[in-house]
């Protein structure tokens, strides 16, 4: 009986501090799988800055760390831990920028843990629908991409050049016409002053 | 040197030479100016195209003024401030990165076509000096520009370029070997690249270069417009086009549809975004020096050979092809243009390959 008590307390201490390792863990590391995917995936450098606000991970005194969080931060930082779940999910994690958020509320926490050994399918589950900046490349693709999903000034060169493009098209229709009509006008004020220039001669010749 | 003439007679004779003032007028340099048709003819656009870039640089320059913090702590906010909060500041500032690279490029053709045209004959010596000057210019400009924005990328580029710099005192002789040291003093002014650093370079981008710039290409320019267009072939042409209005109109047009190139580029690509997110970072003197840390793509001809090679051989290298560019009007003086094609061919060769392929060739020979 006492053995069979003590395994039972055993099974539930080791799950109770099985969680708080992975809660813990999951706060302090900034998941290397999904960086080491993404440098390989694009060939480009990426830091933690991909999904925390600090660049140099979530340890540490520097501003969006969690040396430098208040107590209010705190707590918010142990609520958002605790969401296993989307819909657990109350406050934002003030350790996570806009996209590490906007990742956990759309697949939960424990999805992601889950994708660990298979970066590439992150993608996927977050879908197309999100654009947090608005350049016109969804957050899916600039994960893929290793660009920067929070900044509509950063992404894949020719992506944003098609978006653009499309986007600034009567803009550039605009612009292309008022160049030409500039160009115009110069070429026949350049005329004028030939013209008047060999009129001058022929009169002075006369 | 003939004998019983003064120093001051030659070099009196030799400047009235290059610069005959009796050419300085309307009909002369506008009005009578002829420029040769031939397969080469393009070349003459070029130069024309970098002094379109030049200007466009000098305006969106201007803008950039208005807004940009040369302090350590406001600079990068103040080009964020300019990207996302100023009307039209993202595409003035694309613009000026857009043409600061065009620029270069067309200087740096310019420079080839004209070789290879052997526009630098007797009397265009000083128009070509003045030319390889103005690029060596247009190169400084680039590099003091690209600290501007401190960002990591930019703060660490600087650091291994005025090191490289100090690094070249170690080959010099006697007291030239102090000159480097004093050189990365006088332009860093601190211990390390700092405020000192930013003011000073920002000194030089925005003040002494561009004032530096306007005597040289006066002076370019001038003895271009004296001299007429240089012939470009071997056999004389028959045909030329008046220089005043067709060569202007065509020009012009050129420069209408470069323009409007430039700015899809720039509304369409921000140059940024060819760079990875982490060296846009604001520079962190505290943190690592992050990954991927190179300069401008027009430095590649000289930075990946500079990580292969001994620097010695590189320095060896650089300072000889200085030597041959500002002589070089009087060591290919007897040159065919066939073989000075064939030079500017393999130059060119080299200068697309290793600004192309430079990366992948240092990770196959460094892996």
């Amino acid at each position: 009986m006492w053995r069979a008590k003590s395994t039972k307390e055993s099974i539930s201490a080791g799950f109770l501090l099985a969680v708080l390792l992975l809660l813990s863990g999951s706060a302090a590391e900034c998941y290397p799988e999904y960086q080491a995917f993404i440098e390989k995936r694009s060939g480009k450098t990426v830091d933690c800055a991909v999904c925390h606000v600090n660049a140099n991970g979530p340890v540490g005194r520097e501003s969006g760390q969690i040396g430098s969080l208040s107590q209010k931060q705190l707590a918010q930082l142990n609520a958002a831990r605790a969401a296993i779940e989307p819909e657990m999910l109350k406050e934002d994690n003030p350790i996570l920028n806009r996209l590490g958020n906007s990742i956990i509320r759309t697949i939960g926490k424990k999805k992601f843990l889950e994708h660990r050994q298979d970066p590439e399918k992150l993608a996927e589950l977050l879908g197309n629908k999100s654009d947090l900046d608005n350049d016109g490349i969804p957050d899916s693709q600039e994960y893929l991409d290793g660009t920067d999903a929070l900044n509509s000034s950063h992404g894949e060169p020719f992506k944003l050049f098609l978006v653009n493009l499309n986007r600034y098209k009567y803009h550039l229709a605009l612009a292309a016409l008022a160049v030409f009509i500039l160009d115009w006008g110069f070429a026949h004020l350049i005329q004028g002053f030939y013209l008047q220039s060999k009129m001058g001669k022929a009169g002075n010749h006369e | 040197m003939k004998a019983g003439q003064s120093v001051f007679a030659t070099v009196s004779n030799f400047l009235s030479e290059r610069f005959p003032v009796e050419h300085m007028n309307f009909q002369h340099m506008v009005e009578k100016k002829d420029v040769p048709v031939h397969n080469m003819s393009w070349g003459y656009y070029t130069g024309g195209l970098t002094l379109f870039f030049l200007m466009v640089q000098v305006v969106t320059g201007l803008f950039l003024l208005f807004y940009y913090q040369p302090t350590v702590s406001d600079a990068h906010l103040s080009v964020e401030f300019i990207n996302k909060h100023v009307a039209g500041g993202a595409l003035i500032r694309n613009m000026h990165t857009w043409s600061a690279s065009c620029m270069i490029f067309f200087a740096m053709l310019h420079l080839l076509t004209s070789f290879a045209m052997k526009a630098f004959e007797k009397p265009r010596e000083l128009t070509w000096i003045f030319g390889v000057l103005l690029l060596f210019l247009t190169f400084t400009f680039g590099f003091t520009g690209y600290l501007l924005p401190w960002n990591q990328i930019a703060v660490n580029a600087t650091k291994v370029g005025l090191q490289s710099v100090e690094a070249v005192g170690e080959y010099l002789p006697g007291a030239l070997s102090q000159l480097p040291h004093i050189l990365r003093e006088t332009f860093q002014g601190e211990a390390s690249v700092g405020q000192s650093t930013l003011g000073r370079f920002y000194a030089l981008h925005v003040v002494l270069l561009p004032l530096a710039l306007l005597g040289l290409i006066s002076l370019h320019l001038l003895s271009v417009q004296l001299h007429g267009m240089s012939r470009g072939v071997d056999q004389p042409t028959k045909k030329s086009e008046r220089f005043f209005p067709f060569f202007i109109f065509k020009d012009l047009s050129l420069w209408s549809i470069v323009f409007l190139l430039l700015l899809i580029l720039a509304w369409c690509i921000p140059f940024d975004s060819f760079l990875p997110y982490p060296l846009l970072a604001p520079y962190n003197a505290l943190g690592s020096t992050p990954a991927g840390i190179k300069p401008e793509w027009y430095f590649y001809f000289l930075y990946y050979p500079l990580e292969m090679l001994p620097f010695w051989l590189i320095l060896l290298a650089t300072g000889l092809a200085v030597l041959v560019l500002i002589f070089t009007p009087w060591i290919f003086k007897g040159t065919s243009r066939k073989t000075l094609g064939l030079i500017t061919v393999l130059a060119s060769l080299y200068l697309v390959v290793m600004t192309v392929f430079g990366e992948q060739i240092y990770h196959m020979v460094k892996p």
